[in-house]
């Protein structure tokens, strides 16, 4: 357990990182190291799929487009940050973690659950046989995305 | 609910308030993205850690396995957006780009 | 059968861009409009069949294999869905002529398309986390398609909606993983059952409150409604008259509806909520709609208000009360639709969507005065449109069940709302024709033919509200007021 609370923090120091630095593509990198936080989490949490999706997909591909929107729009310059935010950040970061803390502590054992079920079938037997309305959804969430990239670059022909 | 599951639970909320930060002080369109992955991987987090408990993790991984493409999808369509902003104003900063009244 | 409400519409968009490769406008407005006639006819007529015996679970089966996929009709499934392929294909008509001057038809008919593809598969879901998938599906076609225009307004209009609607799903996602924990499962009938043994008050709280702040913003709801008045009036308008029309009821109202009526059930406590947030919106937006000069924008900040009425009905709980509710669900996407369709043609006639700078337009279009009169009325409550027998229902709802104050603020917010209708009616369409609108013609004639569809539609609905009351809204209300039983009964296998 305490290497998995040592790689949440990182998860989450990382994401602050991403979110405070000045330069864009220091953060789309620290984006890229929380996400390959989280999947080792998710590894450690016997969840290999999930893990493998979170490193090669979020760390990966994401990070690329990341990337390849910061070249494309160099042109827009430098955004000043409110210096403001920057500095109360850690303060507010902190009232909420004790704030956080005190309220799980309270919610412990608070919630009532069913027994858990024992899962049956492999992996693919979930996903393909149970799951099967989420992959029709997958391919249509695949397409509007596509469909919608493709919109909002399209060449126009005329100016309007 | 044992306990491993709250602390998850805690940290995925402290992720979701660094997310919501973002969305609520930046300035920089692409940092207000950035805010979305974050709470895109509380989202993750709070999932697949409530299947770990309920000790479905097949379950849930496919379940944070659908949201991952739809994020993907996500990010696409907001990224394509991004750059057709900055294309009109040329500029990366929300203020120049926030015209409209709520 | 029911399948093809997902699909016929997945594959025809997956095949547009190609089509859209050798003929860029006669094929994919040919095609796009047959599916959506083609589905309309389907829920008009097989549907009920299906469901006349109580609520059911489809299941698809794959060249004699049973796959996973399955369908929850009942009567609420039903009847949204007979009002999504109504109004997508009014809207599908118009955009034959409107959408000329945006080019890219086969993509905008492809994302159309997909949008839905999305609400359909919303409207069949039987499982929680289907429903966001869904959901998703159709909010990632509506972000393009509110930005189609690529100008300043509408991307900004589209970013901000974005962002709004990430806040939403992380909401409704939490709540969901929250519900796995504490049921073990995801679909409506085994999570009805088990929060009924378990009896956890408020934690189902928690999970209700973050539903509403996730689907009140679909369905933007006050105080969550800041993305609309910005995104339906920069959108084209054939996508206002969806997003007014459709997809906030969609992914809103019946989202919200299905689970706190079919899962949670429906205590008192969540009657409450949702009649007060009901009528906040309904006040403020009314009075927020006064403001606006924009036609389109005070459109939007009535289609919040109308949607309040829309969520006070069903908050109250009772058969008539939901009844209520529901077809004013109906009026309002078909009179909603008809007024955005017509903004749009009055924006093409005129350039403008500006109310001081219009007059006298009745003189030049005078069917679209004539039809933006019926949808205005209608709306507004005025007999014997089908507008006033919903909120009549809605009224006599709220008496019924005692709650005198909010009956008070309906009948006053529906004479606020008529003001401003006549007041976009009388400064766009009637008084003095403005010179430079002498030479403004009608508009063009799948413009014309899809919102007359769209005005006759409203006469229809208010002359034979009886009929439609009892053919339509009433097995969608009883599928409503059933409760939990209705998930368990015939969704459980």
């Amino acid at each position: 357990m305490t290497g998995q609370i040592l790689l949440l923090s990182g998860l989450v120091f990382f994401s602050i990182l991403a979110i405070l630095a000045k330069d864009l593509i220091r953060s789309a990198v620290s984006l890229a190291v929380a996400s390959l936080f989280l999947g080792i989490i998710f590894f450690r949490m016997s969840a290999p799929y999930a893990g493998v999706f979170e490193i090669s997909v979020v760390a990966g591909l994401i990070t690329v487009l990341f990337i390849l929107t910061i070249a494309l729009t160099k042109a827009g310059g430098d955004v000043r940050e409110s210096k403001l935010a920057t500095l109360i950040f850690p303060l507010v970061f902190i009232v909420f973690v004790v704030i956080d803390v005190l309220v799980m502590k309270s919610l412990l054992h608070k919630i009532p659950a069913l027994p858990d079920t024992a899962e049956s079938g492999s992996f693919g037997d979930v996903l393909w046989k149970q799951r099967t309305s989420d992959l029709v959804g997958q391919l249509a969430v695949i397409l509007a995305g596509v469909f919608s990239v493709l919109a909002l670059f399209r060449k126009r022909d005329k100016d309007e | 609910m044992n306990s491993t599951w709250f602390v998850y639970l805690g940290f995925a909320a402290a992720l979701l308030i660094v997310g919501l930060y973002a969305l609520l002080t930046m300035k920089n369109v692409i940092k207000l993205f950035i805010g979305i992955e974050v709470i895109g991987k509380a989202v993750s987090l709070v999932l697949l850690s409530t299947g770990f408990a309920k000790n479905n993790i097949l379950l849930a991984q496919s379940l944070v396995i659908t949201f991952i493409v739809i994020e993907v999808s996500l990010v696409a369509t907001a990224l394509a957006l991004i750059i057709n902003i900055t294309r009109r104003t040329k500029s990366l900063d929300v203020r120049k780009l926030t015209k409209l009244r709520g | 059968m029911i399948f093809l409400f997902i699909g016929l519409p997945l594959v025809v968009a997956a095949l547009l861009p190609l089509i859209g490769k050798v003929s860029k406008k006669t094929a994919p407005d040919v095609l796009a409009n047959a599916v959506f006639l083609a589905l309309l006819v389907l829920a008009l007529t097989s549907g009920r069949q299906m469901i006349g015996s109580g609520p059911v679970l489809l299941r698809l089966d794959w060249l004699g294999e049973s796959v996973g996929i399955t369908a929850a009709v009942d009567g609420f499934s039903l009847f949204m869905l007979m009002i999504v392929s109504l109004v997508t294909l009014c809207v599908g008509l118009f955009s034959i002529n409107y959408m000329d001057h945006y080019g890219a038809k086969a993509n905008y008919y492809a994302l159309l398309l997909m949008m839905m593809a999305g609400m359909n598969g919303l409207l069949l879901a039987s499982d929680l986390f289907n429903v966001y998938v869904f959901l998703e599906v159709a909010a990632i076609a509506s972000y393009a398609l509110v930005a189609f225009g690529l100008e300043h307004d509408e991307l900004e209009a589209s970013f901000k909606y974005l962002m709004l609607s990430v806040i939403a799903s992380a909401a409704i996602l939490i709540s969901i993983a929250v519900i796995f924990g504490m049921t073990g499962s995801l679909s409506f009938s085994s999570v009805a059952q088990a929060l009924r043994d378990l009896e956890a008050g408020p934690v189902v709280g928690v999970c209700a409150a973050l539903f509403i702040m996730g689907f009140g913003l679909k369905a933007a709801l006050v105080p969550f409604h800041a993305w609309l008045p910005d995104a339906h009036p920069s959108a084209p308008a054939s996508i206002s008259a969806i997003l007014s029309g459709l997809l906030i009821k969609v992914s809103g109202v019946y989202a919200l509806a299905r689970i706190f009526f079919n899962v949670f059930g429906l205590t008192p406590a969540l009657s409450q909520i949702l009649m007060w947030l009901g009528a906040v919106s309904i006040v403020v937006a009314a009075f927020l709609a006064l403001g606006q000069k924009d036609m389109k924008r005070m459109l939007a900040y009535s289609s919040i208000s109308q949607v309040g009425y829309v969520v006070l009905g069903l908050g109250i709980g009772t058969p008539l009360g939901i009844a209520g509710g529901l077809f004013h669900l109906l009026n309002h996407a078909v009179g909603k639709g008809l007024l955005f369709l017509n903004s749009g043609s009055v924006q093409m006639a005129t350039g403008t969507r500006d109310l001081e700078e219009m007059g006298g337009l009745a003189k030049r279009m005078p069917v679209t005065a004539a039809t933006n009169l019926i949808g205005s009325l209608s709306i507004a409550g005025v007999p014997p449109l089908a507008g006033f027998w919903s909120k009549l229902l809605i009224i006599i709802g709220l008496v019924q069940a005692r709650h005198w104050p909010l009956a008070v603020i309906a009948v006053l917010a529906s004479v606020l709302t008529l003001w401003y209708y006549l007041l976009i009616q009388r400064k766009a369409f009637f008084g003095k024709l403005e010179a430079r609108w002498a030479n403004v013609k009608e508009a063009p004639f799948w413009m014309t033919v899809s919102t007359v569809i769209l005005a006759l539609l409203s006469i229809g609905l208010g002359l034979f509200f009886s009929t439609v009351i009892k053919t339509w809204v009433q097995p969608a209300s009883d599928a409503l007021a059933g409760g939990i039983k209705v998930a368990l009964a015939s969704w459980g296998f």
